[in-house]
Order: structure tokens, then sequence, then C-alpha cells
């Protein structure tokens, strides 16, 4: 029972200061949750704070990849304004 | 625009009041070299160090990906610095540019999202020059719980963004809020940081902090109610308003600019402003700088081009088993051997214990390791550089958090050999005036 960071991640660190468990690491590759420590916060009150406070659409999945913040659920930018957006991200147009 | 304007309602309401022509010296003298406070501080340069990149809202004019412009805020990943990268970076710019008198924490997040490293950035900043003017811009949301934090370690100068105070219109600005571990939204998640921002914008008041409140105009949303929000900040004491216009070009990714929502003509800004100006003394001068912006305003500085400056001498501390070698992992260190290197020489000063940062694996819990750590930290006060074999990666990041570099890369040398080599470095980074590494 973990959730995990994808690639979405912007590495703004937020989830890392509200985790209770201290499990989510950041190392060369990035951010990362460490699947031992987790508990997907089931110990207490709050949902998953890593997935509360994430600013990103689909940066935290859960195990089975099915993302606690989907594509405009966040930003209110309707999702495929969205997709516009990472497709250009995608050829560096940014 | 009246600079003035705010005298006339000198008899308010609100006893926290206190309009800035009844300033007290000592608020004078901090408006007068603030070049975000004051037009005729222009001579004067600020500095932004850009440590705080995690944000607890999410405004409809930020995309948390991009560069943002409407706030002071680059890009989340682009320039990041740990607090003690950071401090270097200040100690460099204030050597080229000894008008350096502010330094701020704007971002990329908010900086009260990101306490312990906003916190440690501007106590060692202090550290290292008590006269530079420390400040803080934030969206309000944790500044009664960070008030006394940011007192403590000499903060005077603070920014509030606060674009209103009307929860339907807040609704439309930002999209959530993150309050007592839940993701708010809607009304709700406006009406908590709104009055979030106002208690915190009471409290820095009374405590004696010069506040500016940043708003950004967004026409048909915020535009009609700029009065209002103004005549508000009258009533609680607020120093000076800065009435910004929206950048919303659709190519930043943002809500606002994807959506269509335009900013403000020329003359709209204009309006606003003289709207406002009837009870708030009005900014005009302002630049809507970065948040790692260097220099005077409307000054670009690249801070990459200045050499780096050299430090005297450091403070070393070794973890050593055998008292002849660095061979100690820094979890088992019982104590550690000082020194302090200078370009002449190395010299031995007292060492120092603790009580062994960790125990061993069945022993390790959580709370406690954290407590070892805080103890560690506190044996480890003034250290530049710590020189052990090995450490784990959440010990050494909170070390360089506080500002101390670990290097592993010593070890197994005698610590002579070791201090000596960390000597050479200093000296020959003394000689370049430059060195594209860091120091450890
Ligand atoms: S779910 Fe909870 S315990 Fe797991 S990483 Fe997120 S915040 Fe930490
Ligand atoms: S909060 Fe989201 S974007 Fe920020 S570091 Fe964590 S996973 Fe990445």
């Amino acid at each position: 029972m973990a959730l995990r960071i994808t690639r979405s991640c912007i590495g703004c660190n937020a989830c890392k200061l509200v985790c209770p468990q201290k499990a989510v690491v950041r190392d060369a590759h990035g951010y990362a949750i460490n699947a031992h420590r987790c508990d997907e916060c089931v110990s207490q009150p709050n949902p998953p704070q890593c997935g509360e406070i994430c600013p990103i659409e689909c940066a935290i999945v859960d195990n089975e990849g099915r993302a606690l913040n989907p594509l405009g659920s966040l930003t209110g930018i309707p999702c495929e304004q969205e997709q516009v957006i990472q497709l250009t991200e995608l050829a560096g147009h940014v | 625009m009246s600079r003035s304007a705010s005298q006339s309602a000198s008899q308010s309401a609100c006893s926290a009041s206190s309009p800035p022509p009844n300033m007290s010296a000592e608020q004078a003298a901090l408006v007068e070299k603030h070049p975000c406070f004051s037009k005729g501080a222009h001579q004067f340069a600020r500095m932004h160090l850009a440590v705080a990149p995690a944000c607890n809202i999410q405004c409809n004019y930020c995309n948390r990906k991009f560069d943002c412009s409407n706030e002071t805020r680059p890009g989340v990943s682009s320039s990041l610095l740990s607090p003690a990268a950071a401090v270097q970076r200040f100690a460099k710019v204030k050597q080229r540019i000894p008008e350096t008198q502010v330094v701020g924490i704007a971002g990329p997040g908010d900086p009260l999202a990101n306490p312990n490293a906003t916190l440690a950035t501007l106590k060692a900043v202090g550290q290292h020059d008590d006269e530079v003017h420390l400040c803080v811009s934030t969206n309000g949301l944790e500044l009664e719980d960070q008030l006394p934090k940011l007192l403590e370690i000499g903060v005077k100068h603070l920014t509030i963004t606060i674009n209103c105070i009307d929860a339907a219109i807040g609704e439309q600005i930002y999209a959530w809020v993150y309050f007592n571990g839940r993701r708010l939204r809607g009304k709700h998640a406006a009406q908590t940081l709104i009055d979030r921002q106002l208690k915190g914008l009471k409290l820095a008041i009374e405590a004696g902090m010069l506040v500016k409140v940043n708003t950004v105009l967004i026409p048909g949303i915020n535009d009609w109610h700029i009065a209002e929000l103004a005549e508000e900040l009258q009533r609680y004491g607020a120093f000076v308003h800065n009435v910004m216009p929206l950048i919303s070009d659709p190519a930043h990714g943002t809500y606002f600019g994807l959506m269509g929502q335009r900013g403000p003509t020329d003359e709209e800004l204009a309006q606003a402003r003289s709207d406002a100006g009837v009870s708030m003394a009005q900014m005009t001068h302002c630049q809507q700088c970065r948040a790692d912006a260097v220099g005077k305003l409307g000054e670009q500085v690249n801070v990459d081009e200045i050499p780096e400056v050299v430090p005297a001498e450091l403070t070393v501390a070794v973890a050593s088993r055998s008292g002849e070698y660095i061979d100690q992992h820094f979890g088992y260190a019982k104590s550690f051997d000082l020194f302090r290197v200078g370009k002449a020489g190395v010299e031995a000063l007292a060492a120092r214990d603790i009580e062994a940062y960790c125990r061993g694996q069945n022993e390790c819990d959580e709370d406690e390791a954290q407590l070892r750590m805080s103890r560690a930290l506190h044996t480890l006060e003034g250290v530049d550089v710590l020189l052990c074999s090995r450490i784990g990666l959440p010990p050494r990041q909170a070390l360089q958090e506080a500002g101390i570099s670990v290097n592993t890369e010593l070890a197994l040398k005698t610590t002579p050999e070791a201090l000596e080599q960390i000597r050479q470095q200093l000296l020959e980074k003394s000689a370049q005036g430059s060195c594209a590494k860091e120091c450890g």
C-alpha cells in the first residue's frame, strides 16, 4: 500500500513538507515515495496529504496507476487545452 | 494617484491603524532604503532568493509549471537554491553591489509554505549582514502562524498579495487552498484565505511591520471592488498598496490566459489606482520582478557572472572513529573534532560531543531520529563543512538546509590530509576569484 509520484512532478517539494510519514524522498532522479513508509495516510484523519497539496494533475497515483488529481481537477483548465500545453511542452516550444 | 490621500482618514475605526503620515521614525527609516516601498529608494538594490518552491494555494493567474509574470516568481525548478547556496549568492552579490540593502524571499511558491527554508535563509543572511532589510512576500495563508518566527529573525517588511476581501470574487481567482490538511475549493477556500490574510495583516501591523499589499487587477472580476478593498486596507493600517495589472498571455498556460481573461488596459489600471488612491497610498514604480531578481529596480544583473565570494576561513567538523582518519558514519558519531581552516593554516578547536544521531536500525524510531537530528544540528552550529565517511540522505539534506555542506569524498584520508586539501581548495578559489563548483 503506497502511492507513487509520476514524471509529471515538477519538484515543488510541497508533498515532502506535508507527508506525515516522511515517506517522500528527493534524490538525483527527482521525487519519489518510499513504499515502506507510505501508509496512504490511513493512520490520520485527512486524505493522503501529498495528494491534497500537489499542484500538478496526474503527478501522484495509487498503486493501480489512478491519479489522485486527474486531468482538469486542479487548475480548472479544460483537459483539451491542458493537453495542448503538454504537447507544446513535449515539442520543446516552452 | 495621491500619495497623501490616506491622511484624510486618520480617524479610522480600527485600532490597529497607523496611517503612513503618523509613521514612527523607525518606520520612516524602514521605508527610506527599500526600493519597493519607496520611490526615492531606487538607488538601493534588492535581491530575491528563490528558496521556497512549495505553494499552498492555486491562483488562476499562475501556472506552477512555468515562469509567472504576475507574481514575483520564476518557474519552480529553474533556479531553486538551498538556503546555504542562497546565502552564498547573497554574499557574492553584496560584494559586487554594495547597495544591496534588501533581501527578500518571494517564491517560487509561497515563502511561508516553506517555513524552514525561508527562515533558515533569512536568519543566515541576517547573521552575515546585520544591516540588510529582510522581507517576505506571501499570500498570507500561513502568516498568523509564522509571524512570531519572522519577527524573531528581524523581518520588518512584508508584502501580502490580497486580491479581494469578498469570497464570491475570491472564488473566481483561487482554484484551491490547502489548509489544515485539506484541499479546499470554491467559496469556502476563498473565505478561508481572506480571513487568514486579514488576520495576518492585522497582527503584522500590530507587531510594527511595514506591510505592502499587492493586488492583481483582473478586469470584470475585481476591478469594481478595488476601492472597497483599499478602504479596508487603510483601516487595517497597511502602508502602501500596489495594484498590478494581470498578465494573461495564453503562452504562460494559466487558467486566465487559456480561458481568454484579458488584462487591464493602461486606462483601466490608472482608474483602479486612482479609485484605490482615495484611501491607500499607491505604489506606481513596481516592476513586477521575479523571485530571483537582483540589483536595482529595472536593472538586470547576471549573478553567474559575479565571481564567487571566498570566505577567509572555514569551520570544519570531522567525524572520526579512529581519531586519525575520516572514518566515522555521521549517524554513529558521538563527537566531532573541530578545526578552523584559514588560508595560512589549520587550527584545532575544542571538540564537541553529541548523543549519536542514530543508534542502529531497530532503535531508529522516526520522532527520536528527528530529535537527535536537531541535537546534531545544535552541536554543529557555526560549522561550515562536515567531513564524515558516510551519511544518510535525510540527514545530509537537513544539514545542507541548515547551511552546512557535507563532504564524504575525503573519507579514509587522514584528518590532516583532508584539512590540508580543504585549505588548498580555499587558496585555489581565492586565487581564481571564481569557482564553478560549490565548496565541499
Ligand atoms: S499518502 Fe501520506 S504517507 Fe503516503 S506519501 Fe502521501 S503524504 Fe506520505
Ligand atoms: S507536490 Fe506534486 S509536483 Fe510537488 S514535488 Fe510533490 S509530487 Fe512533485
